[in-house]
């Protein structure tokens, strides 16, 4: 049986554990500090970090299920990392908390302010109030939680296990939750980014919204984990354990992901652009003029065209250190993206109407992201190191190395 | 069965047959030091690692089919412009003639559908296929090529190829047996 302590990443990931710390609590200070005098603006910046972090946390519960689903080389040697990004959930539902304040004391959503005879009021009722959508969320978040905590579960006793039908009946059991679980938390991710997101402009509707969120959290997902594994891929236990194969895989996937997220987006834009209805358009006009149409033309440039273009080239993607600067990239684009999404929507504080880019843009919308992120990476480096960097106990787990080392 | 089968005959290559992929490969590496190149292996399952030993270079597929999938972009670019905006154009809901976002998916599709069309056209192509006659079923036991065992061939074409020296230089690679192919 395998040795699981040499199996741990190397101490000297604590270092950035440290770094992403104290980064994180002096942009928590500052942000704190912008809230006590714009609350509206601080906390419209906290769901953009909010989005952006716990879309990886959640997109990586997603794609660990899908790895359980498909099986292959790929998600065996990512799943512990994918289960370390899905642990850093109780810390997502925690920066949920100012929102939920937020809505509560009707600061941050447009929404919480329409008169009652609006139509999106009226007819939605019950599930406009400040009470029911703070409690959908908990509702959603339980979800999560029972899939993170299941899968979590079996992942360690499987590590305990000492011979192969052990191990192969817990993997046949996380498999066939998995199936089930895909589905409820598809649903879960749309009901959810309708009301986290959507609902910025209470008149405004997709009905790919969900979707859109989930191509994009898996690409967020991906992305981030090609990083991680880069960087542990010359040091031991990785280096012997990832190969240009690996990477190669999760190239692909990261193009099709790319692919995927223009597709949907695309689909949304045409669909509004043939309607040509005006309670439709309106979203995209915002988003068309007063220099938004230059973030819109960098995001079909930069998180569609670039990458694409890049990723469909073989040696790329069989070169970590590549693909990893190629995944930051990809991810600083997933930012902008949801800043695209988030920040023209309608606001409360007057003075915000046909606002332009630069007017709304705020320095609160860098220092929330850095602060979620900050303390983010330092749970997840956490989780990380908690338990042994690969699932060295799966039936599958050798031949998924030596896949890593064929062509 | 080869009735006109003829010693004198000319020969298309010398090709040996071994029990094991391990030891096609090993021979397949001897044969690249040697300095053969006009090449090929037979065996009843994809082997990746026979590229690497009988040193064949990547296909240049992936780059027809990308350029496949420009032609069908810009083809599709092409049809509906000549249609909606020079051939008959015509208003449809308010929108410009040439409206660029009712023109992706014909351009997406089409792009798809020749890139498509190069991938399967072109593997068939450079694979020499379709193949009615091949001098390596002249031997009998290549049949043998697709259930369990290994052959690798040296043409005779290759600048190395000399009858006498080939056909030893292929008996000493430790082959099940080695055989003349007839043309």
């Amino acid at each position: 049986m395998a040795e699981v302590g040499k199996y741990f990443v190397p101490q000297g990931m604590n270092r950035f554990r440290t770094v992403a710390l104290g980064v994180g609590a002096i942009a928590l200070l500052l942000w704190a500090g912008g809230a006590y005098f714009s609350t509206e603006q601080a906390l419209r910046s906290w769901l953009l970090g909010f989005i952006f972090w716990g879309g990886i946390t959640i997109g990586c519960l997603g794609v660990l299920m899908l790895q359980y689903l498909t099986g292959g080389a790929w998600g065996v040697v990512i799943r512990r990392t994918l289960e370390a990004g899905a642990r850093t959930l109780p810390l997502v539902i925690l920066a949920f908390v100012p929102i939920a304040i937020g809505v509560y004391s009707r600061s941050v959503y447009a929404w919480t302010h329409l008169p009652a005879d609006d139509p999106a009021m009226a007819h939605r009722g019950v599930f406009m109030e400040p009470w029911f959508w703070i409690l959908r969320t908990a509702i959603y978040f339980a979800l999560f939680y029972v899939m993170q905590y299941l899968l979590d579960k079996w992942s360690v006793q499987q590590d305990k296990t000492d011979n192969v039908f052990d191990s192969e009946r817990i993997l046949e059991k996380a498999s066939r939750f998995s199936g089930p679980a895909t589905v409820i938390y598809s649903l879960v991710v749309t009901f959810a980014v309708v009301d986290w997101v959507m609902t910025l402009d209470a008149h405004w509707f997709s009905t790919i919204w969900g979707l859109l969120f989930v191509a994009g959290w898996a690409l967020s997902c991906f992305s981030f984990t090609v990083v991680v594994m880069a960087y542990l891929s010359d040091k031991p236990p990785m280096d012997g354990i990832l190969g240009k194969r690996h990477f190669h895989d999760l190239g692909k996937l990261m193009l099709a992901l790319t692919m995927v997220w223009a597709y949907f987006n695309f689909s949304q834009f045409l669909i509004i652009y043939s309607g040509n209805l005006p309670e439709e358009t309106s979203w995209y006009l915002t988003r068309m003029k007063n220099g938004w149409g230059y973030v819109g033309i960098i995001l079909i440039l930069f998180h569609f065209a670039f990458p694409f273009l890049i990723l469909l080239q073989q040696d790329f993607k069989r070169k970590a250190k590549w693909l990893a600067t190629l995944g930051i990239f990809i991810l600083l684009m997933r930012l902008v993206d949801m800043y695209y999404q988030i920040a023209p929507a309608p606001r409360i504080a007057p003075g915000y109407e046909n606002a332009s880019l630069l007017h709304a843009l705020s320095w609160l919308d860098f220092a929330a992201p850095v602060a979620i992120g900050g303390i983010w990476l330092w749970w997840f480096i956490g989780q990380l190191m908690k338990r042994p960097i690969v699932p060295i106990q799966d039936p599958f787990f050798e031949s998924a190395v030596s896949h890593g080392k064929g062509h | 069965m080869f009735a006109d089968f003829d010693m004198s005959k000319k020969i298309y290559g010398i090709m040996a047959e071994f029990d094991t992929a391990t030891e096609m490969v090993d021979a397949a590496n001897e044969i690249r030091l040697a300095g053969y190149t006009k090449t090929d292996a037979f065996s009843p399952f994809p082997l990746h690692e026979i590229d690497e030993a009988l040193g064949i270079k990547r296909s240049i597929l992936p780059y027809l089919i990308f350029a496949g999938g420009i032609t069908g972009l810009l083809t599709a670019l092409g049809l509906v412009y000549f249609v909606h905006v020079l051939d008959y154009p015509i208003i449809v809901g308010g929108r410009p003639y040439f409206s660029l976002p009712s023109f992706i998916p014909p351009m997406f599709e089409l792009t798809i559908l020749f890139s498509a069309g190069t991938a399967v056209f072109g593997m068939l192509f450079l694979n020499g296929l379709p193949s009615p006659y091949h001098p390596v079923f002249n031997v009998p036991r290549f049949a043998l090529a697709t259930r369990e065992k290994f052959f690798v061939l040296i043409e005779a074409e290759d600048p190395n190829y000399d009858y006498e020296v080939t056909r030893k230089f292929m008996e000493s690679l430790k082959a099940q047996e080695v055989f003349d192919v007839p043309e």
